[in-house]
Order: structure tokens, then sequence, then C-alpha cells
């Protein structure tokens, strides 16, 4: 496995609100879905993947139900609130912007 | 902040269903556990080792349970109910200890919650009105007086002229009213005020029953008799009939027409004295006090205490000037009635704090010695927590090392001081409310409606729980932070073995608490002797009058509609028939006795041949009015010239008599007898004075000084209300049946208001009323030596306790019972004397306030510390030596192996 990138400060946020997006999950499915997802190249220890999801819920952005897995085990399923959206939809943004500010400058270095 | 409601819940979830939200991140994790080891397993991991990867991608499940708390922001919380928990369980452990500090701080509390609710009744309280910050008080200022009133006149151009407020309104003072419920019956005396027809609107004080005065009811003298009863009075008195709204009264012999009942929170805008019912200003010719004066006429007839509602937003400065250029105008156009006569808005605050009034002064001067009490009984319950926090010195150090915050652990210790001051508190109401009943029984001998206004309500109980709070902190926080600012492997190791190695900079704190407490309780003994004193010497010095074989009895002629005339026919027949009457030696007439509780009034006046000030037209002086059998029947000597004579008639040149201190005063080097003064002015009736008396005590204050004072012959100087004098041969209770039959035969509906021997006045006067005063400080100064002697005590017997085996050694190789006694009283002693030294200081930095304020004695009164100083070095010492020869008699074989 080669070296995992560090995330960037406050994206991990940002995953997790996104990955919700798409349908509600539990704890052990986001850890996976992150893994898949950025194809391994994002790795999200899996220490700070509950204190951040707790933050989230604290903030109001996420909410955790009880509910059974398809394999019948009582598990914590985080979907996404309505303020959760909006908050996902800045965080976006600010994210395209931040990107695209990046690659601007690191083609500029090249030129 | 907009997400408040998710997060509210949430947080008091894990507050209350702590168990449960705990159950639910244990699970959380172990879930996610469970997946990542069948995943290892998957991957063809040994069971053991795919738990041991999981374990280790996790990170510590412990860490991550307790950033996952962090999260959840209300860490402090459930910290904080932890630390209850933890408290009172280890507060249990220590009963004894627990109960002397709650009790200690239980004194401190309580014995500031009664002079506080004192202070708070005499300056705090606001007005029983709404928005009580808006009511002002216009007065009227001069040289002698700047919280004057105004006359009816100026209380019109006032209301009139003025922009500042949605309204001024107006009240006379309290008087004596004759009031019976039927006309015919025989009036009792009960306590009315006139007050302005917009009185009860512009407090926006509604009636429970029927209505108040409307404004047009103050216009015309005389038309509109109408009354509005008080709660309390239509309560008492009228069994609180509803329909007595409609009903006729008798009023001064007059009929009044009850049109309301004020509410039950409206008692009066007074501290003390509660009007039992309300007439208006218009019918002042019923009711007003003084018959020389016409009330609706003349410009100076200042009887009226002015209050205004300030308009919202209007500033008081504005007020101020708009009321201070209506005073210019006033003194343009009345040069002669309102020559340096200003008039300024007061707040009631100011109000309550004249500098004249003695009251308040007490309630601050008992509230701070209460305060320096406090924090005596804090230092105690410092120095007690500390001995605690000592023994706890390993418990401390084993939770540092497992890596408890400093922080984390000063606020558990805290915890613990704030459970005991709250008890503390609970303990201290329930002494508060025993000395503000000891307070309430204290009543005031008159007929009019007075109460005493000290009582526990929830200001009070505030105020003692914000008293609690600090004193947790206070007495909390030194031990927290010194026990928790240690030296880790030696706390471990030995609590005694660290403390010798710092023990001298470590008991730096000790000794000062030890020294504060000396200080503060021979500052609080001094000042419970020197008030005590103050008023021994108040009352010694200018009493040398009859107080014995005297029966005083108050009658007011205007309660039955007595003219001048009249008046004058009654008074004469009253005194003739008791002079008559067996068993009396002599009979005299005066306003107001010598510390009686009426107020005579002043008189002003400009001395002949004396030059007045530049800025001033006349001087002012208390008088009496007195008939010719005053001086003998008071046994108040003259001491130059002669008394008054029934030869002063109204008819003959008016003469008066002056005390001592007036001759003095404005004739240091030549006889006063034989001088005149003119009355008001330069230009007024000429006085000649034609006796002087020797000086006495005329007002019922403590205050120790000589005044000024005038007495002026009745026969030239009538006045309606005055007090009989009868000097018995026996007991003057004996009197009291034929005073009642000679007035009777006189008027049969003439009312007795005051009747009682001169002594119960004179002892109310010199001794019930100074005596709660002194008891309360000397109760506080007892209680601080109490204290300090416990605090000096318990300071040794730690220090005993903490070098026992240092004892042991010394014993062993030689050293006397005597030198251990030495060593360890020594210490004891050395503070003693420190404390003592700052307490002599303190103690003359407060008699000097107290000289400044109420007693005007000067100089330090030394014979107090010399009973003082003497007692406490002795008491101190004792406190000392008890634990010292308990420590000097341990055997050395015992001390050496003590831990």
């Amino acid at each position: 496995m080669s070296k995992p990138v560090d995330l960037v400060q406050g994206t991990l946020d940002l995953l997790l609100l996104k990955i919700l997006a798409l349908q509600p999950l539990h704890g052990w499915a986001i850890s996976l879905r992150l893994r898949s997802l950025s194809s391994d190249v994002l790795q999200v220890s899996e220490g700070s993947l509950y204190p951040a999801l707790h933050k989230l819920e604290q903030e109001g952005w996420i909410k955790a139900e009880w509910k059974q897995t398809e394999n019948n085990r009582r598990a914590k399923f985080y979907s996404l609130t309505r303020l959760g959206r909006k908050e996902l939809e800045s965080e976006t943004a600010n994210w395209r912007r931040l990107s695209s500010a990046i690659s601007h400058v690191v083609a500029l270095s090249e030129a | 902040m907009e997400h408040w409601w998710f997060q509210v819940p949430l947080r008091l979830k894990s507050v209350f269903r702590r168990r449960r939200a705990e159950g639910e991140l244990d699970e959380e994790l172990q879930f996610h556990l469970e997946h990542k080891i069948e995943e290892g397993i998957a991957e063809g991991l040994s069971p053991e080792e795919a738990r041991y990867r999981a374990l280790r991608a996790m990170g510590g499940l412990d860490q991550r349970k307790e950033e996952m708390r962090d999260m959840r922001g209300i860490r402090w919380l459930t910290d904080f109910v932890f630390d209850i928990r933890y408290a009172v369980r280890s507060l249990r452990r220590t009963p004894g200890l627990v109960a002397v500090v709650v009790i200690t701080i239980a004194l401190g509390i309580g014995m500031t919650a009664t002079p506080f609710s004192m202070l708070d009744a005499l300056v705090f309280r606001p007005y029983p009105v709404p928005h009580p910050r808006e009511v002002v008080t216009l007065v009227s200022t001069s040289h002698d007086d700047a919280f004057g009133q105004f006359s009816y006149r100026e209380y019109l151009d006032i209301r009139d002229h003025t922009k500042s407020y949605t309204g001024v309104l107006a009240n006379a003072s309290l008087e004596p009213v004759g009031f019976s419920a039927q006309p015919g019956a025989t009036p009792i005396v009960r306590g009315g005020m006139m007050v302005s027809g917009n009185y009860f609107r512009v407090l926006g004080v509604e009636p429970q029953l029927g209505r108040g005065f409307r404004d047009d009811e103050d216009q015309v003298p005389g038309r509109d008799a109408v009354v509005v009863l008080a709660p309390e009075f239509w309560k008492r008195e009228l069994s609180a009939d509803p329909s007595v709204v409609g009903r006729t009264v008798r009023l001064n012999g007059k009929d009044f027409t009850v049109i309301g009942v004020a509410p039950e929170s409206f008692p009066g805008m007074f501290v003390f004295a509660h009007p039992d019912f309300y007439v208006p200003l218009a019918m002042a010719s019923v009711f007003s006090t003084n018959p020389l004066r016409s009330f609706f006429v003349d410009r100076d007839a200042r009887e009226l205490v002015v209050r205004a509602r300030l308009k919202p937003g209007t500033t008081l400065r504005k007020a101020r000037n708009e009321l201070g250029v209506l005073a210019k105008a006033f003194e343009r156009d009345y040069p002669r009635l309102n020559r340096d006569r200003g008039a300024a808005v007061r707040t009631q605050f100011e109000m309550r704090t004249q500098d004249n009034d003695i009251n308040w002064k007490f309630g601050v001067i008992f509230t701070v010695l209460a305060l320096a009490l406090l924090l005596v009984a804090c230092t105690n319950a410092a120095g007690l927590l500390l001995s605690r926090a000592r023994t706890r010195t390993r418990e401390i150090a084993i939770r540092l090392a497992i890596g408890a915050g400093r922080f984390r652990l000063i606020r558990l210790l805290l915890t613990e001081s704030l459970i005991l001051a709250l008890l503390g508190g609970a303990g201290g109401v329930v002494v508060g409310y025993v000395g503000i009943s000891l307070l309430r029984r204290f009543t005031i001998p008159t007929e009019l409606p007075i109460e005493v206004p000290f009582r526990m309500d929830l200001r009070v109980l505030l105020a003692s729980l914000a008293l609690s709070v600090l004193s947790a902190l206070f007495c909390g926080l030194a031990p927290a932070l010194q026990s928790t600012r240690m030296d880790l492997v030696n706390g471990l190791k030995s609590a005694e073995g660290e403390e010798l190695r710092r023990g001298r900079k470590r008991l730096w704190g000790r000794n000062a608490l030890v020294v504060a407490q000396v200080a503060m309780s021979l500052m609080l003994l001094a000042a419970s002797f020197l008030m005590y004193r103050g008023f021994q010497n108040s009352v010694a010095k200018y009493t040398g009058f009859h107080k014995d074989h005297l029966l005083m009895v108050r009658v007011d002629p205007r309660l039955v509609q007595y003219d001048a005339a009249k008046t004058q026919r009654f008074y004469e027949l009253l005194t003739e028939r008791a002079r008559e009457t067996p068993g009396v030696e002599s009979a005299a007439l005066t306003q107001n006795p010598p510390l009686g509780l009426d107020n005579s009034g002043d008189v002003a006046f400009v001395p002949e041949g004396f030059q007045m000030p530049r800025d001033r037209e006349s001087f002012k002086a208390p008088i009496d009015t007195v008939d010719e059998g005053f001086f003998p029947t008071m046994g108040i000597a003259i001491v130059h010239g002669r008394g008054f004579r029934a030869a002063d008639t109204a008819e003959t040149p008016r003469v008066a008599v002056v005390n001592e201190h007036f001759a003095k005063h404005y004739w240091p080097n030549a006889e006063a007898v034989g001088k005149r003064f003119r009355l008001e002015n330069a230009t007024g009736t000429p006085v000649e004075i034609v006796g002087v008396a020797q000086t006495i005590k005329y007002e019922d204050s403590p205050v120790d000084r000589g005044i000024d004072f005038v007495y002026l012959p009745l026969r030239q100087h009538p006045v309606a209300r005055m007090v009989l004098l009868l000097r018995s041969r026996d007991d003057p209770v004996q009197l009291v049946q034929p005073v009642k039959s000679i007035v009777g035969s006189l008027d049969p509906n003439m009312p007795l208001l005051e009747t009682r021997t001169y002594e119960d006045l004179f002892r109310y006067a010199t001794v019930d009323g100074p005596r709660v005063a002194v008891e309360l400080v000397g109760t506080l100064g007892a209680v601080g030596l109490l204290l300090a002697i416990a605090g000096l005590y318990g300071l040794v017997a730690y220090n005993v306790s903490r070098r026992t085996r240092e004892i042991g050694i010394r014993m062993a190789i030689g050293a006397r019972p005597a030198d251990v006694l030495r060593l360890m009283m020594g210490r004891g002693l050395v503070l003693v004397a420190i404390g003592t030294g700052i307490g002599l200081a303190m103690g003359f930095a407060l008699e000097r306030l107290m000289n400044s304020m109420l007693f005007n004695a000067g100089g330090v009164d030394l014979t107090v510390y010399l009973v003082i100083v003497p007692m406490m070095v002795l008491v101190t010492a004792l406190a000392a030596y008890v634990p010292a020869r308990r420590a000097a008699r341990i055997p050395p074989t015992v001390a050496l192996r003590y831990e």
C-alpha cells in the first residue's frame, strides 16, 4: 500500500457529508465506502472517523438512528439533515474554489 | 447558533441519559471492531491477529471514546455532575470537619444577612410602584437643608412648568388624624396623609377597590371630602369590608366619603411609616399642621414632598437643568422668600442616603463589620479545608500522576467547597432569619402606623446565595491551588517529606490567615466597645434632668376641630385642673419633651449684633414651645436669667430661652441674657433672650454633640398639639386615671394620644434603641473572637501534628518539654502579635470613621484598647498553648513512629 495522502484540514467533514448524502450508512460502511471511493488514496484513520461523525451530529448536520443491518445486527445509521445538505453545498462550493485555485497555481509554476 | 434545537436535546440526552449514551458509544465502536476482525479473518489472519490489527487501527478504544465525549461539548456539565457526586462522597468521610466548616460559614453568612436586610430596607429596596427607577424626588435646597420641601404654590408652579416628567405629585407628611368609622363615635388616632389628586395615577398604583383620586379633586380647597384607604388599615379597622366604598367616615370631625382602597402591593412610599389613609391636598384646612401659615397662599409654607416620574428617555441631567432654571426664576420673582434657595432632582438612592440620616449609616457600618466577620469565617473555613487537603496529598498526587489535569482537580476541589458553602448558606439563612426576627422585635412607641421594615425576603436570600458562592471561591481556591501545585514524586512518597522541604514557604498562607483573623476580630470587638461607649457617653453627657416621677399625655385639639382661642382656653383649664389634682407636684406643657418622637420644628432667626455670613439671611435652630411650668417640672436648670412666666403673653414683648450651646455659639464672650434675635430675617420680629438653660439631649439620636436650641413661650407662640407633663409625688401611673377624667370633663371627645411615663420614653430613646445596635456589633465581635480562637487553635494543632516526628527527634536528642512548648507556641504568639498590630491600626481607622459618621467625639479612645488587646492576647495565647502542651507531652517513642 502506497503512503496514503494526508487529508487537507477539514476535508474529512466534506467527504463524510458527501458519502452520507448518497445514502444513510453506519460507521463501518462509511469507512469501507471512503476507502473504495477514493481508490485507497485517501485513508482515514478509523480512530478519527467516529469522533468526526459525533462532531457532525452535534453540529446538527447529520442525525443518527439505530436500525437493523441486512444481516440482522443493530447498528447506528447516520443520515444527512436539511442543515447538513446546506452545509454540504457550501462546503462543496468552497472546495471547488480552493481546488481550482490550487490547480491554477500548480499549472502556473510549470509553465 | 441557529441549530441549537439539534444540540440541546442531544446534549441533554448525554447528561441525563448518560448510561444509555455511553452504551451506544460502546456498541457503535464494538460493531466496527467486529467487522474489522471479520475482514481480517477473511484475509487469512488468525482471530488473534485480526483482533490486534483492528484495535491498532482504532488507535485505542478509550481514547476514541474520550474524543467522542469531548465532541459533545457538554464535557463541563457531565464533569460537574461527577464532581458533585465525588465531592459528596468524599465530604461524607469527614463529617466532623464538614460540620465545623458549615457552621462557620453559616454564622458568617447569617451575620451578614441580618444587617444587609436592614441596609436593603433603608437604602436599596425600590419604591413599591411600577418602574420605580423613574420616580425621583424634587427638593428645595438651601444652606441648611439639601433635601427641603416645597410649598403648595411652588408645587403648582413646578407641576405646570416642567416638561421632563409624565407627572409631578406632592404629598404632605404623615399626620395623626382623628378617625371615626361612624359619625359620633369617639375618634381614634390614625395616620393620614394629604396627597395631590394625581398621586396614584403618577405612581402607577391601581386601587384594588373603587377608584383613586381624580386630578380635579385637589383643585378647589375644601370641596372634595374623599378618602382612599390603605390596604392594611382597611383590613384591620374595617375587616376588609368590600362595601366600604361610598361609605362616610369622619376624619378630624369632618365627614369624608371613602372612594377606594389602595392595593396590597402599595404600603406607601416611606421606609418606616405606612399611611392609614390618603386625602386630597385641597382638604388641607382639615389637616394642616401649622395654623400660623396659610397652606394654599404662602409660598414659604414648605410642607410638601414633591415627587415626579421621569418621562422615558429623559435624562436626570436634563431634569436637573430644567428644575435649576425654574428655581432661578423663583429666586428672581420672589427674592425675599427664595433668596439663596435652589432646587434639585434626587434619586431614590440619594433620598435614602441623606447625610443627616443616621439609620442607613448604621446599616452600612453593620454590613461592613459583618462582611469582615464573613471574611474571618471564610479564612477559617479555608484553613480547615487546607488541613483537609493536606491529608489528601497522596490521593491528589495519584490523580495528578495518572494524568488528571491541574485545572480539572482544582475544579473538583472547588466543587467540594461550593457544596460546603451552599450548605453554610442554607444555615446562614436560618441564622439570618433569627437575627432579623430579633430586629423586628424592636418597636417604636408611637400612635402612627410605623412598621419595622426589615425582613428576610427574596432580595436578602439572593444576596446570601451570592455570598455563599463568593465565599466558596474564597475559601476553596487557596487550598485547591496549593494542594495541586506539588512535586509528584515526593507527594507519592510521603506528605511529610515533601512538606518539610517546603514547609516554611507553604505555611505562609496559613500564617496570613491567622494574622487576618486576629486582626479582624480585634477590630470588631473594638468597634462594638466603641459604639457602646459612644452611646453611653452621648446619653450621659446631656441628660441632667428629671426622668422619674413624670407622666406624659399628648393631646391635639385640632382632632376635635378647636380653633386657636378654644385651644388656648382648653390648655389653660387643663393645666389649672391638673395642678389641683392630689399627688401632682407640678404640671407643664411642652410641644415635644426632650427625646420625644414628635418634631417640633425649627425657627429661622438672625442674632442681633452677630456678623451674618455674606451668603445667608438667617440661621436655623430647633425649637420647643413650652409653658411657664416646663423648666421646673423637667428639672432643666436655668443657668442665667429666668425661665418663662405666666406674664409672658401675646401682649408683652416677645421672649425666648436659649440653651448654653446657643449662647456660647453666638455670644462667645458676652452674656446672652438681654441680647435679642429677630425671627425670619434681619427685619423680623425682635425676641429678647431672658434666660439660658443647660444644654441637654433633645433628639432621639445617638449622635453625641450639643446643638443650638431655642424655647419659645406657649402664650406667645400658640401650638395646637401639646404634651401635658405631670410630676408626681408617687408612682406616676397612678395619675393616668385622674388625667383621663380631667380631659373627659373638659371634652368627652378629646382623644389622649400618647399616655406613658416619661421614663418609658427615655428608656426607649436612650437604652432600647441603641441597645439593638450595640448588641448587633457585640455579637459580631464575639462571634469573630470565637472564630479567631478556633482558627489559631487549629493552626497550632495542625503544626503540632505536622511536626510530630520532628518533635520526637528533638526530644530523643535531648530537648525538654519546655523547649518543645516554646517552639510550638512561639510561632503562634508571633502571629498574634502581628495580628494585634494590624488590628489596632484597623481599629483606629474604624474609630475615625465611626467618629466622623456618628459620634463626633474626636480623639482615640485608649481605654477600649487597654481592655481589648490584653484580652485578645490572653485568649489567643491560650488557644495556642493547649495544643502546644499536648505536643510537649508526647513520648518521643510515639512521636518517632508517628506518620
